[in-house]
């Protein structure tokens, strides 16, 4: 087996998804979903239920009156919401684990990928793009990939760290030059092995490359810059550093100015916060220790 | 010997000699850290943009977030601490960019500009600096000495 092999050939033992997540994400096919047809799913899991119950009740919403039941919690949260809570909850464990090639800790690449997620959605916001949840969800699973990426970096991390500045390439075509694969495809073939909607597919495979899509549409260009930002900003940074290249195309086609970038910039910190603190305190006994 | 971990937005002053003061993962941000060597009193901020008026509400809740009015408040906290504005010296680190970036990403630079501006308004030099590039640096300073050090897949530097 030559290296590309070895490392696609970990894809198919890579640990599952609780099945509630998937039931999520299919619900991405639909872009008339309703908070409804959210509801129906996360009601049957007690404990994602308690979750989203205290999520409508933090202080972050600012209101007086507690929420009772799980659809008083969705009509006051609004379908995207309930969405992004439900799905951060049952994936945390997935993301929250080390990755030794890249040099990150289990918080550096959970807080990387909630960051890229809610940054992400809020300039979807911004820029009033209609996504009921594919543009953070595409940022929240964006980086997947390089936790079965992380063993070879290890053995190569030097190769492909000449081969930046050398070639002046961005990490990921070092990657992809030294090892044969890169962590977007890799990311794209646990996605694929999953079962998730091709449009989420196509947010990891091409958020470093959004021009190799065979269709482009905006959740990819969202995901991408949205990551950009998110290192730029420090956002659970590895060794890999900034060594990337955001994309001028997806500037002018999300039409991005300094004043959105700037605004979505400071509207993230405080959100990481609140979200990062929701999600932490009480995650999804479905999701907590079942493959760790 | 206590570590004090400056996140993002956030701002500490300290004239405890055992407290070593540190920021991690400085892309675009940049961080100062400044210190009064005769009364050791020492501070450091890690802001994340260089105006406020982009989001008021949000400066007014957290205004270490920016360098307008960030970098003022710990300049104030840091003399009502006992330091002195003639002997405070700044060092700062932070301020990068992407590869080959588009002007809408200018963060880092805007950052820096900033502050300069804001330092030479206030009769205040930079000591020393490690900014721009496309690195990610972590600040530390060890407030018995201020020594101060930047790290980066470059190594480890004295600024």
């Amino acid at each position: 087996m030559n290296m590309k092999e070895q490392i696609v050939s970990k894809v198919s033992s890579f640990p599952t998804l609780p099945a509630m997540a998937g039931k999520l994400l299919n619900l991405l096919n639909d872009p008339d979903v309703t908070g409804s047809d959210i509801g129906k799913v996360v009601q049957y899991d007690p404990a994602l239920t308690a979750n989203l119950m205290k999520a409508a009740n933090s202080a972050y919403l600012g209101v007086a009156t507690q929420v009772n039941s799980i659809n008083e919690a969705i009509f006051r949260l609004g379908s995207k919401w309930i969405f992004q809570i439900a799905v951060s909850s049952l994936i945390y464990s997935n993301l929250r684990r080390p990755v030794s090639g890249y040099d990150l800790s289990g918080e550096d690449l959970w807080r990387h990928s909630i960051a890229v997620g809610l940054m992400a959605d809020i300039l979807n916001r911004e820029l009033k793009i209609k996504d009921v949840g594919l543009a953070f969800t595409g940022g929240l699973l964006h980086d997947m990939g390089k936790i079965i990426m992380g063993e070879f970096i290890d053995d190569k991390f030097e190769e492909i760290e000449n081969t930046v500045h050398d070639q002046k390439l961005s990490f990921e075509q070092a990657e992809e030059k030294i090892l044969g694969v890169d962590h977007p495809e890799i990311g794209a073939l646990i996605a694929e092995n999953w079962k998730f909607p091709a449009p989420l597919v196509d947010c990891i495979r091409y958020h470093h490359d959004p021009e190799a899509a065979p269709e482009i549409h905006q959740s990819i260009d969202l995901v991408h810059i949205a990551d950009a930002l998110c290192l730029m900003q420090g956002y659970g940074v590895g060794r890999d550093g900034i060594n990337y290249k955001p994309n001028s195309n997806s500037v002018d086609r999300l039409k991005l100015t300094t004043t959105i970038i700037e605004k979505a910039t400071s509207q993230l910190n405080t959100s990481l916060e609140e979200v990062d603190n929701l999600i932490k305190e009480s995650p999804a006994p479905e999701a907590v220790g079942r493959f760790s | 010997m206590s570590l004090v971990v400056l996140g993002i937005s956030d701002l500490q002053v300290s004239k405890n000699p055992d407290d070593i003061l540190i920021t991690y993962s400085l892309g675009s941000c940049i961080g100062i850290a400044a210190y009064d060597p005769e009364t050791k009193v020492g501070g450091m901020i890690h802001y994340m943009l260089p105006l406020s008026k982009i989001s008021p509400d949000k400066a007014a809740k957290k205004p270490g977030m920016f360098a307008d009015t960030g970098v003022p408040i710990l300049l104030k906290k840091l003399f009502a601490m006992g330091a002195s504005k003639d002997r405070l010296v700044l060092k700062v680190a932070g301020g990068s960019h992407l590869m080959d970036q588009n002007k809408v990403f200018n963060i880092g630079e805007r950052n820096y500009l900033v502050l300069r501006k804001i330092l030479w308004k206030n009769n205040l030099l930079i000591k020393s600096e490690d900014v721009g590039g496309n690195l990610s640096r972590t600040l530390r300073m060890e407030l018995d000495s201020g020594l101060t050090t930047v790290k980066s897949s470059q190594g480890v530097r004295e600024l």
